[in-house]
């Protein structure tokens, strides 16, 4: 039996954990979180089967169906792409789940906790080896509702539960793009295909892929301009993503998920939230490859979130909020490697999805070495803390391997370099030669200024934490083995992973749209207008150099800064550009309090005041004519009976002369 | 000795004339007893109108309705003083402007 046969398996273990954890998980050892912790490893090991056995035949890629309803169906797809995420989420996802048996040894609701993880788990698996964009919106929804329940676990904390209805309310904006963008997807496929197909699903990816060409030449009139519906849908996926994947304006519900356990952070940051948005993209990327203005925005986009994110992380003063910012940051960054398909054709599915694998190893490690410092020691300002290092050798070590990979230490030119590096450095390296190629310098600007700003940013973390000497009184202690065995292991993915599989990766996943039988480089060329580049690496060697020169120079800086404190660049805490970084360039008050507030909810309760009023009016208008006509007419009513029998007799005659005179004039 | 048929008319005539006075008599008179006698002279005016047309028409059917008319009559007397019984009873007095409670 070929093991593609249990690929249902991986959501629904988690998915039955999930219930069993939810009802038994309170007479079970700690809190029933083996059973999560059994199922996901039985996910990652058929996960892992599949990856192996595509690694060896590419072409035995898992497809299945049944039929849902209408012309809908519910289908795994495992090609390439879907399986090194599937591979990667369980992974990462079990050492959370190991990590959390020691982090949320104390807390009383672990079978709450290990459940919702499950079922985050599930939800995510779900949404990756979908075969049809329908089932992934309903994964995408499930992990949308997961992520709130695990922001407001503590719910008894008004600003977590405030955390997760924000999460909730801002993908929700997302959310609905992706919708719009189904529903017009749907209606163009309906369209082209006259109705329902008989023999063939509707919105299967292969049957999206298949016409693209007819969706591209549909058109529709925006504001004047004229818009394929293939931009469209593209752009309203993209703006599903935006919401997901936390990139600039909808990021702002990330930095304050940090409201839940660190480890659901760890979760949502590397695994299983935030890059539901990227392989979004990844996973329809024939669409956005023939739509170029889509890819144009998506560059400008992810490079600018990229630059924005990562001057906010610069200044935060807490440890878990530096790291929000630099996954957001570092998500730009696998936008912007999305959005080099423009110059490099199908390989930027490869070059984004690497560095997303990378970013969750170590974006993993970071949060739960930041998680395992919380834990010992009790604070995340890192204004008190300091000298930690000291305390926590484990934990110290692993997260400077961790900064190092997020900063991109290596050699360039070889595949000597920890595993952010090398993906890292290929997306700035596609940046350049994007702005060679369209003269659009732009995302390269972001990119390479951002690299600079990672590294600064990330060194002020570890030295501001770990070197020096404590800021505060406290006691703190390594954590237990269950905590730093999932960090080592971490770390060494960190450290190793990409160079054993630099090369590799991206072949590998170029064999990823095979299934569709067509040449999508040809297509996007030839709808999408640009020349792709055959041949990379050609790039003047200060560009090859220059983001580990740039990764140096912040270390290098921080450490006069914040270790050695020979330089000296503090400001008074009313400079105005320090004011203007360090209040998140005033997003919460436009945002919430400007736009929020005071336009959607007063300029809403206004409007329906006086709508209110006016409705109030027109009912109690007739209620109050009809009560005085009533009071007007009931005099007639005197009681007395001969009355009745005069107005009976007035009326009779009446009636009688009526049809008298009538007869006459007849 | 056979009298010299009375015109159709006349009959007419007559049965308006009672059939005014009992309306008249309904509208503007207060005791109760009074109004039954008014209604009483109402039915017997149509009467008079349904004997004057069955010999005028040769047509037997006239009388016979009447005869019921005169039975329903009796009925109608009995119950309305039944009713005015009660309502004496209860006030002591039958003038038709106290039993006005049925009004706004």
């Amino acid at each position: 039996m070929p093991i593609g046969d249990f690929a249902f398996l991986i959501p629904l273990l988690p998915a039955l954990a999930f219930v069993i954890t939810f009802f038994l998980g309170k007479k079970m050892y700690a809190g029933g979180a083996l059973v999560p912790i059994g199922a996901i490893t039985l996910s990652f090991v058929i996960s892992l089967l599949i990856t192996l056995n595509l690694l060896q035949n590419p072409d035995q890629i898992v497809a299945q169906s049944v039929d849902w309803f209408g012309a809908f169906n519910l289908g795994i797809l495992i090609d390439p792409l879907a399986a090194v995420m599937l591979t990667m989420v369980s992974f990462v996802s079990l050492l959370i789940h190991i990590y959390s048996v020691g982090y949320m040894e104390h807390d009383k609701s672990k079978p709450r906790y290990f459940a919702e993880t499950a079922l985050f788990t599930c939800s995510m698996l779900g949404l990756i080896l979908s075969d049809n964009i329908l089932q992934m919106f309903v994964f995408w929804e499930l992990v949308g509702l997961s992520s709130y329940l695990l922001i407001g676990f503590w719910y008894g904390k008004p600003s977590a539960a405030s955390a997760a209805k924000k999460a909730f309310l801002t993908t929700r904006i997302g959310d609905v793009m992706f919708l719009a963008g189904i529903i017009i997807l749907f209606s163009d496929l309906f369209a082209i295909f006259n109705g329902f197909p008989d023999n063939a699903y509707m919105l299967q990816f292969t049957e999206m892929f298949n016409h693209i060409p007819e969706i591209a030449g549909m058109s529709a009139q925006i504001f004047g301009f004229e818009v394929s519906h293939l931009t469209l849908i593209t752009l309203l996926f993209f703006g599903g993503a935006v919401g997901k994947s936390g990139q600039f304006p909808l990021h702002v519900w990330l930095p304050d998920a940090m409201e839940g356990p660190t480890t659901v952070s760890a979760l949502i940051h590397a695994a299983t939230m935030v890059t539901a948005g990227v392989y979004l993209v990844a996973r329809t990327f024939p669409m956005f490859i023939s739509a170029p203005d889509t890819l144009i925005v998506i560059a400008y986009l992810g490079g600018f979130t990229a630059l924005f994110a990562a001057t906010m992380a610069i200044v935060m003063n807490d440890l878990k909020r530096v790291l929000a910012y630099s996954t957001i940051s570092q998500l730009g960054y696998m936008m912007l490697g999305l959005g080099m398909g423009a110059v490099i054709g199908m390989e930027a599915v490869g070059l984004s999805i690497f560095h997303l694998i990378n970013h969750a190893f170590f974006k993993a490690l970071l949060f739960l070495c930041a998680g395992s410092v919380i834990h010992a020691v009790g604070t995340h300002d890192m204004r008190e803390l300091g000298g930690v290092g000291k305390l926590m050798p484990i934990t110290a070590i692993t997260m400077l391997i961790a900064g190092l990979s997020l900063a991109g230490f290596g050699i360039p030119g070889t595949i000597i370099g920890t595993s952010g590096f090398l993906s890292k450095d290929a997306i700035i390296e596609a940046a350049f030669l994007f702005g060679e190629q369209s003269h659009n310098w732009l995302p390269y600007i972001f990119a390479i200024v951002g690299a600079f700003l990672t590294s600064a940013y990330i060194f002020r973390l570890l030295f501001m934490t770990f070197t020096g000497k404590p800021r505060t009184d406290y006691e703190g202690h390594e954590s237990p083995s269950s905590m730093t065995v999932p960090m080592v292991i971490l770390a060494a993915f960190s450290l190793f992973f990409g160079m054993f599989t630099t090369g590799m990766f991206s072949r590998f996943l170029g064999d990823t749209f095979n299934f569709i039988n067509m040449n999508l480089n040809e297509l996007a060329t030839s709808l999408g207008n640009y020349e792709l580049l055959h041949e990379a690496g050609h790039e003047p060697l200060i560009i090859l150099w220059l983001p580990l020169i740039l990764a140096v120079a912040g270390l290098l800086i921080t450490y006069l800064i914040y270790h050695r404190r020979v330089l000296d660049f503090s400001v008074s805490r009313n400079n105005p550009v320090y004011k203007l970084i360090y209040n998140r360039y005033y997003q919460n008050e436009i945002l919430t309090e400007g736009f929020a507030i005071k336009v959607v909810y007063e300029g809403l309760s206004l409007a329906l005041y006086h709508i209110d009023r006016g409705i109030n009016w027109i009912v109690n208008a007739i209620g109050s004519a009809l009560t005085e006509a009533g009071h007007m007419f009931r005099h007639v009513q005197t009681g007395v009976v001969q009355n009745y029998a005069t107005a009976i007799i007035a009326g009779v005659s009446l009636l009688a002369i009526l049809v008298k005179i009538i007869m006459e004039v007849i | 000795m056979i009298l010299p048929a009375i015109p159709l008319p006349f009959y007419l005539i007559l049965s308006t004339v009672v059939f005014s006075i009992g309306l008249l008599g309904i509208m503007t008179k207060q005791n109760g007893v009074r109004l039954l006698m008014c209604v009483e002279l109402m039915l017997n005016s149509a009467n008079i109108n349904l004997v004057a047309f069955s010999s005028y028409n040769n047509d037997i059917t006239g009388q016979v309705f009447v005869l019921f008319t005169i039975a329903l009559a009796a009925a109608e007397a009995a119950i309305g003083f039944g009713i005015f019984m009660a309502v004496y009873r209860m006030k002591y007095r039958i003038e038709l402007n106290d039993f006005n409670i049925l009004r706004w």
